[in-house]
């Protein structure tokens, strides 16, 4: 190319002097001839030289102006090759950008939502690049991207569909929840109603922990959402109560640590699927362990299990989905992913930093830690949760009363004696008879001795409220004294106070 | 305070009962029969790593409470209580003792008489 480019101005100077040879040629031999002919023969031999050495001039004038046309065409011709290459070469460096950069990124810009127009105008083209390709390769990006929000909009709608059916569910299950924690109140005293209680109880949080599931996988946050801080144990207890085998979970050492508001519903489900796939992939007989201990990053919490191993190749293949679960998972595959639960775990891990890793345990299972981190940890006075903390010595007075009692005074005779007779009837007449209680109570009995020692705590107690002291005072006599009175008079007594109120 | 407390178990607490007692809805047969007004008495002090339900019952019930009381308190049904309360009492941890026979009570009937007269003067 270079070559041919150059070749021709090169070669002109030496080619003009050169078609200057012929009609030299043609002159010399016509001189010559005009020597050597006889003198009659001269005048026209000159002639003849003459004109000859005149075709010839004209001719090699005629061949180096066309050799130069030529040259210049030669010339032109490779520019527009080399320029037409060069274009050639752009164009398919642009289509392998497009291909290899543009549209990857393109697309990736517009999963995060960006929209197609944003994208196409961000997209940057080098200079120089003719202008009907770059709209046609605009045109090409622009129907690519237009497919792929098409896709994009029919699965978020998908999802969309399946988070709004989860929540529904949710909001069920709560309600749901709740009625069968006043209903588990309500007949407490009756153990057959509320043993079937308790086993309708675990059902709903089943059904409850699998529309979270979904509702996380449709790239939402799980059910309901803390305002206050929960201490990790009542969050532990509370993954597992979300599983079907919570009796096989062994609870040890708790650090004294609270989970911040934000985060205790991620970690529950994140715990409770970590623990049903522990239980679910263990032997029915064996036990699984739940530990948490505060580490250096947070808080560690280990399931262990005593199932069958994961090889090296499955566990691989399990982070991988922890990994992946931040890509999003096609809901087309809910039904067919057996370990469901990973996904999940992933998806909660990366939106709330915790770190997930499974390892072969030392019983021959899987040993999963889930390690918190430590700004989602903060301290809590009370590490056992709301009920250690109820109980410090008699609460003063519980505001109000649960559904036993009532109950209690229905049902209350075949249970406890019959001293719950007159409590029934009495129950329109019981300041009175509370006070009578104060005469009834020297009578004598068994003074247990730990009484004396922990009676003097009460009056503080009692002296906070002016009206309890009454019956407090009554109260105690009546535990020195005999102990149903006691037990049949204290209940009724905040009876009365609440109705007081 | 015990208002809030009581909403936080209602409200906040993420775990149920049945995880509380383990599943079981009912105290174990061969131990005492608690009743609502059984009462009961710590004979230990809680030990570290206990279940928060058990060390609150060992720390209310050094004072001798009866079953209906510590649920209240706890806020808990009385069918879990007990449940809790037969484990520390198979373990020697706390003591129940049993109310008083029925026959030793004066007659119902006799008791609302007496309160009518009473009211009547």
């Amino acid at each position: 190319m270079v070559r041919a480019g150059s070749s021709p101005g090169g070669r002109q100077p030496g080619s003009v002097s050169l078609w200057l040879i012929p009609p030299a040629v043609t002159a010399l031999c016509a001189v010559l001839a005009v020597i050597g002919v006889p003198d009659g023969a001269r005048a026209p031999a000159a002639w003849c030289g003459a004109v000859a050495t005149l075709a010839v001039g004209l001719a090699s004038a005629e061949v180096v102006r066309r050799g130069r046309v030529i040259a210049t065409l030669r010339q032109r011709h490779a520019g527009q090759e080399a320029a037409l290459r060069q274009r050639l070469v752009e164009q398919e460096t642009e289509t392998v950008r497009l291909a290899d950069d543009l549209l990857p990124a393109a697309v990736e810009r517009l999963q995060r939502g960006a929209t197609v127009e944003e994208v196409l105008a961000a997209v940057g083209y080098q200079p120089g690049i003719d202008p009907q390709f770059r709209t046609a390769h605009q045109a090409v990006l622009r129907s690519v991207m237009e497919a792929v929000r098409a896709e994009e909009d029919l699965r978020d709608s998908a999802q969309r569909a399946f988070v709004n059916i989860a929540r529904r569910v949710q909001a069920i299950v709560h309600q749901q929840g709740q009625d069968l924690r006043e209903m588990e109140d309500r007949h407490g005293n009756t153990p057959e109603v509320f043993g079937d209680l308790l086993h309708l109880d675990h059902g709903t949080a089943l059904i409850g922990r699998l529309a979270d599931s979904i509702a996380v996988l449709g790239g939402s946050r799980p059910g309901r959402q803390w305002q206050q801080n929960v201490p990790l144990f009542n969050v532990a207890r509370g993954a597992m109560s979300r599983i079907l085998d919570y009796q096989r979970v062994d609870l040890h050492s708790v650090a004294e640590v609270a989970i911040v508001g934000p985060a205790v519903e991620p970690l529950i489900h994140a715990l409770a699927e970590l623990l049903d796939n522990a239980t679910r992939y263990s032997p029915p007989q064996t036990r699984v362990h739940l530990t948490a201990v505060e580490v250096q990053s947070g808080v560690a919490l280990e399931i262990e299990d005593a199932g069958v191993g994961l090889t090296e190749e499955a566990r691989r293949r399990a982070e991988r989905v922890l990994a992946q679960a931040s890509a999003g998972i096609d809901l087309n595959d809910l039904g067919e992913t057996p370990r469901l639960g990973l996904a999940v775990v992933g998806r909660l891990s990366q939106a709330h930093d915790f770190q997930v890793s499974l390892r072969p345990s030392a019983y021959g299972g899987v040993r999963s830690v889930l390690i918190v981190p430590q700004d989602l940890i903060t301290a809590t006075p009370t590490p056992g949760g709301t009920v250690a903390k109820g109980a410090t010595l008699p609460p003063a007075k519980p505001r109000k009363r649960p559904a036993p009692m009532p109950l209690a005074r229905q049902n209350g005779s075949p249970l406890s004696m019959d001293a719950s007779g007159p409590v029934t009837r009495g129950s329109n007449g019981l300041p009175q008879r509370r006070r009578r209680n104060s005469g009834v109570a020297p009578v004598p009995g068994t003074a247990p001795s730990p009484t004396a020692s922990v009676a003097p705590p009460r009056p503080p107690a009692a002296a906070e409220q002016v009206k309890p002291g009454l019956w407090l005072a009554a109260f105690q006599s009546g535990v020195n004294g005999e102990k149903p009175i006691t037990g049949a008079t204290r209940p009724h007594t905040e009876e009365a106070l609440d109705r007081d109120e | 305070m015990s208002g809030a407390e009581e909403e936080g178990w209602d409200e906040g607490a993420p775990e149920r009962l049945y995880v509380v007692t383990g599943g079981r809805s009912r105290a174990g047969t061969e131990s005492v029969r608690l009743d609502l007004v059984t009462l009961i008495v710590s004979r230990d002090v809680p030990q570290p790593g206990m279940p928060p339900e058990q060390t609150a019952l060992l720390r209310m019930c050094h004072y001798p409470l009866s079953v209906a009381e510590i649920s209240a308190y706890l806020v808990l049904p009385v069918s879990t209580v007990a449940v809790l309360l037969t484990d520390l009492l198979a373990d020697g941890r706390m003591e129940a003792r049993a109310p008083i026979p029925a026959a030793a009570l004066p007659d119902a009937e006799l008791l609302k008489a007496v309160m009518h007269g009473l009211q009547n003067l």
